[in-house]
């Protein structure tokens, strides 16, 4: 039951299910879009009259043809199609729908537009320079947004101290890497209004901020999900601009859409993880007690801000609370430049951070002559405290997961000359109640069908992390019927509840909860209604029924199937099956205030891992020779579930760490494909050892955690950490290529000086 | 589009005559599906006489229609040719190495192709055919004319076979690569090396690096320096001092700055040199080294 994979696995891999590419509807257009070729121009002139001649070219389409509103997650400064102005290399300034995708392509070399080049603002430094060009009307001097967040007494924490440490560390923008780039079909038709295919972490939010683009009712915007091929976070709000696109044409033309995106337009007009700069300074006592923390965060927002406001505060204060210190100064900045607009990926911003503190721990500790796992030991946070920003640990193994990790990496073992070890850990939501305003929690129902079989009709998102594995093994463990009885019905904003989505680990907490509390009330309906049916036959006791094995047996231990009592009782309710639902608001959570102080999360997951490298010194070559990932989600519900999202987590961390990130030249994106910008191959990986504490938690469902994002954050400083104890090299700027440990390790040293 | 799959190298030089210049060869395709595929395409994997490995005396005469895993699998290559075997194993990926022909990637004149700089370590000469009947045999660094661009028309040429002088007794040769990651990624820096060995004397070397130019380039400065050098720690050391040099490298985004690449050729030449020796010399790790310099 603990390696339960549900029969989708077999759809996969035999190549039978179908993804958003596979779609295909009668009369079906191919949509393509028309991008900037400058990274900040004006719009002087479209001419799509060429475009339109072309044979098979049915719509083409541009910002004046559209009554276009603003929109944005966060901040609406995005439009459907740029109509003044173009902000990045990539801005979508027409869209064509055509018979093939061969007309398409023609009908965008044929549209012919005259730009006014701008002078573009490459960094966010040169972005917040005095005089520099404003990207945005409402945003003169490029701030999209700021933080000031403050605890205690700063000024004090650092007169008080015995040592001071400080750095500055940057971390490229990541592209989430998911095999299957964007692809959509819109189909608009006067009776159901716009229905959209494609596949989403989160349906439900995105339907309501398109339905307001499209002037739709949301009720007549209906997103269905095919099966997704990885989103990592890059999904939840997939490219809304491909979605409003396909809408729009199909809405004009009335014939089904398609825009499918290339893996160079996911690089150069998708929303990657952000680049960042953070400068840190640490106040610390000689015996390793943490006193105060200063951080300025640079952040570049890219030309749109999507739900970059969201991510920059959890960039900028998540890590605060994995230690006791009492006294913090931060200030983030979110900053507009003339570069890909940038969005989330899997852990939101927690890993961004995480690499930047996790090495100034690691520097503090080498201060003042401490070892880095008796450093956070020292200081980390335990069960039953309350951090600095009002977290409650309700459950927290960190200490244990830090002499886990330590203990099974060998961390005081002596080793040969440029080999190393390194740890980092960290801590992660599990819902957020600052994702949106309303609610935090979820609904569930669950039917018995009248054969016994039951289904669970969830808002919540399997998109390949097993939530519909799970959530059959939570309901099956309730009913007590084997999880394959049980079928998941999700991905339809049509037919499910309202549902933030897959995102913010709160899939199992949250959603699993409603599905566990949906089986019990259903099973109490099962018992309700057989306790009638067997009134009838005036002889049976119908007191203390249970629910065993797939069939309902009474006290005596007379056994009925659930088939009977599913199909009488439908009949007995004029056909309705029996049906219940399940509401969960994760208890005691709080919208942050003011400053940031709440517990805003149902509960939190916690992690540490190791890592053992090898450095050649002669070219600054890595080798990773094994990764051990100890983490607190709780009770293991699905080990196999677990397990994978350990390794895929660790290799995109690794990949963070080691080799990825976007290149940039003046606004142009250098690397906008697999074969230059490098994600790992399994040859690249070392030994990857997954350990659960499984700390039981109150809150989540059967004591389970969070585990989806988490297994991301710490391997970056882990393998940072490890290459500064095996050879001395520090390494600030990721990634941390084979070049960067080289100029670390030979720094001071003239050129030719360096070996 | 029209797909010939020819047979023998006659009726593949008859289809390229026939179409005037307008068909293009074909082998594995692993470069060729990249770009935009011309209407008529001539398949010579077919041709059972390019996938042969022949030896007469010392002379090997490797068919262009080899693939890069074939190479590598070869016990022959691997000990007489081991730069070359070497090389080959460092080829895109398992999928990539099991198409991808040797001729193909001397043909696609990338500059860092890896079994292009095994062959120039080598001293390949390439033989190649003409669909008027001609046959010429020529140094492979002479095929290269620019970036990605080789004297060779693919519409009337045919590069049949690749041809080099195996390792007598005395004599080894070596690869080293330095890459972003392990698996389907380009070399930041690629060095090969051959060395014979006399009496704990170079008496002879070849050293090719890449990508430093458009073809693979040999250092015969450095080459001419370590010419009666004794085989020893030091010389290796030297010759990698004398690589950084005479390389020239340039800073490339996606590969590294120049001045890194080139402390790597230096790094290159040196492991790949000592290597060479070792096997030269039939030294079989570091550790034993000390023994056999006595």
């Amino acid at each position: 039951m603990k390696n339960y994979q549900n029969a989708e696995v077999y759809e996969k891999v035999t190549g039978r299910a179908v993804y958003g590419a596979d779609l295909n509807f009668p009369g079906m257009l191919v949509g393509k879009v028309l991008r900037s070729p400058h990274p900040h121009g004006k719009i002087l002139k479209i001419d799509t009259s060429r475009a339109q001649r072309i044979p098979g070219v049915i719509d083409v389409i541009t910002g004046k043809d559209l009554q276009q509103k603003h929109y944005g997650i966060a901040i609406p400064d995005e439009e459907p199609l740029a109509t003044e102005k173009v902000r990045y290399m990539g801005d979508e300034v027409a869209a064509v729908a055509a018979r093939g995708l061969n007309a398409a392509r023609e009908a965008l070399e044929a549209i012919e537009v005259e730009y006014h080049p701008l002078t573009a603002v490459n960094t966010p430094e040169e972005a917040l320079q005095t005089g520099a060009p404003s990207l945005h009307q409402d945003f003169p001097g490029n701030l999209t947004w700021e933080r000031y967040l403050e605890r205690g007494d700063m000024k004090k924490a650092f007169e008080d101290a015995d040592v001071v440490v400080e750095d500055s560390f940057s971390i490229p923008a990541v592209n989430q890497a998911y095999l299957e780039p964007v692809s959509c079909v819109a189909i608009a038709d006067r009776y159901h209004g716009v229905t959209i295919h494609t596949s989403l972490q989160s349906p439900h939010m995105n339907r309501n901020i398109i339905a307001g683009v499209l002037g739709l009712p949301p009720s007549r915007l209906r997103i269905v999900c095919p099966y997704m091929g990885g989103g990592f976070g890059g999904k939840v709000f997939g490219n809304q601009k491909a979605y409003i696109l396909a809408s729009l044409l199909s809405m004009r033309t009335g014939q089904p859409v398609k825009i499918q995106l290339t893996r160079e337009e996911e690089f150069i007009a998708g929303r990657p993880m952000p680049e960042a700069w953070l400068k840190l300074k640490m106040a610390l006592k000689k015996d390793g007690t943490f006193l105060g923390r200063q951080s300025d965060i640079l952040i570049d927002n890219g030309a749109y801000s999507a739900q970059m406001p969201f991510v920059s505060k959890t960039l900028s204060e998540r890590n605060d609370s994995l230690y006791h210190i009492p006294n913090l100064y931060t200030r983030a900045r979110l900053v507009y430049t003339n570069r890909v607009p940038t969005g989330q990926y899997r852990a939101y911003g927690n890993q961004v951070a995480n690499f930047a503190y996790e090495s100034l721990i690691d520097l503090a500790a080498q201060k003042i002559g401490m070892d880095p796992l008796q450093i956070r030991l020292k200081n980390c946070i335990r069960q039953g405290d309350v951090s600095v920003h009002g977290l409650k640990m309700r459950s927290c193994a960190l200490p244990e997961a830090l002499e886990t990790a330590a203990r099974e990496i060998g961390w005081k073992q002596r080793r040969p000359v440029n080999r190393g070890v390194g740890l980092a850990c960290c801590i992660h939501t599990n819902g957020n109640t600052a994702a949106f305003r309303g609610f935090s929690g979820a609904s569930a129902s669950a039917r018995l069908e009248e054969d016994g079989r039951v289904t669970i009709i969830t808002g919540e998102q399997d998109y390949g992390q097993g939530t519909h594995s799970t959530f059959a093994q939570i309901a099956a463990r309730v009913l007590d019927i084997p999880p394959d009885w049980i079928i998941i019905h999700s991905k339809d904003t049509a037919t499910t509840p309202f549902s933030l989505g897959a995102f913010a680990c709160r899939q199992l907490t949250i959603g699993g909860n409603a599905v566990r509390i949906a089986a019990e009330n259903l099973k109490k309906k099962i018992k309700e209604t057989a306790g009638k049916q067997l009134e009838n036959l005036k002889h049976e006791n119908t007191e203390n029924l249970e629910l065993k094995a797939g069939k309902l047996v009474t006290a005596t231990g007379k056994a009925v199937p659930l088939e009977k009592v599913a199909r009488q009782g439908m009949y007995a309710n004029q056909g309705m099956p029996l049906v219940a639902d399940g509401y969960y608001e994760p208890p005691e959570t709080t919208a942050a205030d003011e400053s940031g102080y709440g517990h805003i999360s149902a509960t939190y997951s916690f992690a540490a891992h190791a890592i053992e490298v090898e450095v050649d010194p002669e070219t600054g070559e890595v080798t990773p020779l094994r990764l051990v990932a100890v983490h607190d989600s709780g009770e293991i519900i699905n080990q196999l579930v677990s397990e994978g999202q350990v390794y895929g987590g660790v290799s995109q961390g690794y990949g963070y760490a080691r080799m990825e990130g976007y290149l940039f030249r003046e606004g142009e994106v250098l690397n906008p494909g697999f074969h230059v910008y490098h994600i790992p191959t399994s040859l690249d990986m070392p030994p990857v050892k997954p350990i659960f504490l499984e700390n039981k938690d109150p809150v989540g469902p059967f004591g389970a955690k969070g585990i989806g994002e988490i297994v991301q954050v710490p391997s970056i400083a882990a393998y940072v950490n490890a290459i500064a104890d095996a050879s001395g090299a520090r390494v600030t700027e990721l990634p941390a290529s084979p070049e960067k440990v080289f100029f670390a390790l030979n720094k001071g040293k003239k050129e030719g000086e360096a070996r | 589009m029209t797909y010939i799959n020819a047979t023998t190298i006659a009726q593949a030089l008859g289809a390229l005559r026939e179409q005037k210049g307008k068909a293009r060869v074909i082998a594995g395709g692993t470069d060729l599906y990249l770009q935009q595929l011309p209407e008529i395409l001539v398949d010579i994997s077919g041709i059972d006489k390019m996938r042969q490995i022949q030896i007469t005396g010392e002379i090997l005469e490797l068919g262009s229609g080899i693939t890069h895993a074939q190479t590598f699998a070869s016990s022959l290559l691997q000990e007489r040719a081991t730069c070359l075997s070497e090389a080959c194993s460092y080829v895109g990926s398992p999928q990539i190495r099991n198409l991808g022909t040797l001729g193909g990637n001397v043909v696609n004149a990338a500059p860092a192709a890896d079994a292009a700089v095994g062959l120039v370590t080598m001293d390949a000469r390439a033989i190649l055919v003409d669909c008027e009947g001609g046959n010429k045999e020529a140094p492979l660094e002479e095929l290269y004319q620019g970036y990605n661009r080789t004297t060779l028309d693919n519409s009337r040429e045919i590069l049949m076979a690749l041809k080099f002088t195996v390792h007598h007794p005395g004599e080894g040769s070596s690869y080293q690569r330095f890459s972003s990651r392990k698996s389907l990624s380009l070399p930041i820096v690629s060095v090969g090396a051959w060395a014979k060995v006399k009496d704990k004397q170079i008496s002879g070397v070849r050293l090719v690096a890449a990508p430093l130019n458009p073809s693979p380039t040999r250092l015969r400065r450095v080459e001419k320096e370590l010419e009666g050098a004794f085989a020893s720690p030091e010389t290796y050391r030297k010759a990698g001092e004398l690589a950084r040099e005479e390389a020239v490298t340039r800073d490339s985004p996606l590969r590294g700055s120049g001045e890194y690449r080139r402390h790597l050729v230096g790094v290159g030449v040196e492991r790949a040199l000592r290597e060479a020796v070792y096997r030269a010399m039939g030294i079989p790790s570091e550790e034993k080294a000390g023994d056999y310099y006595q």
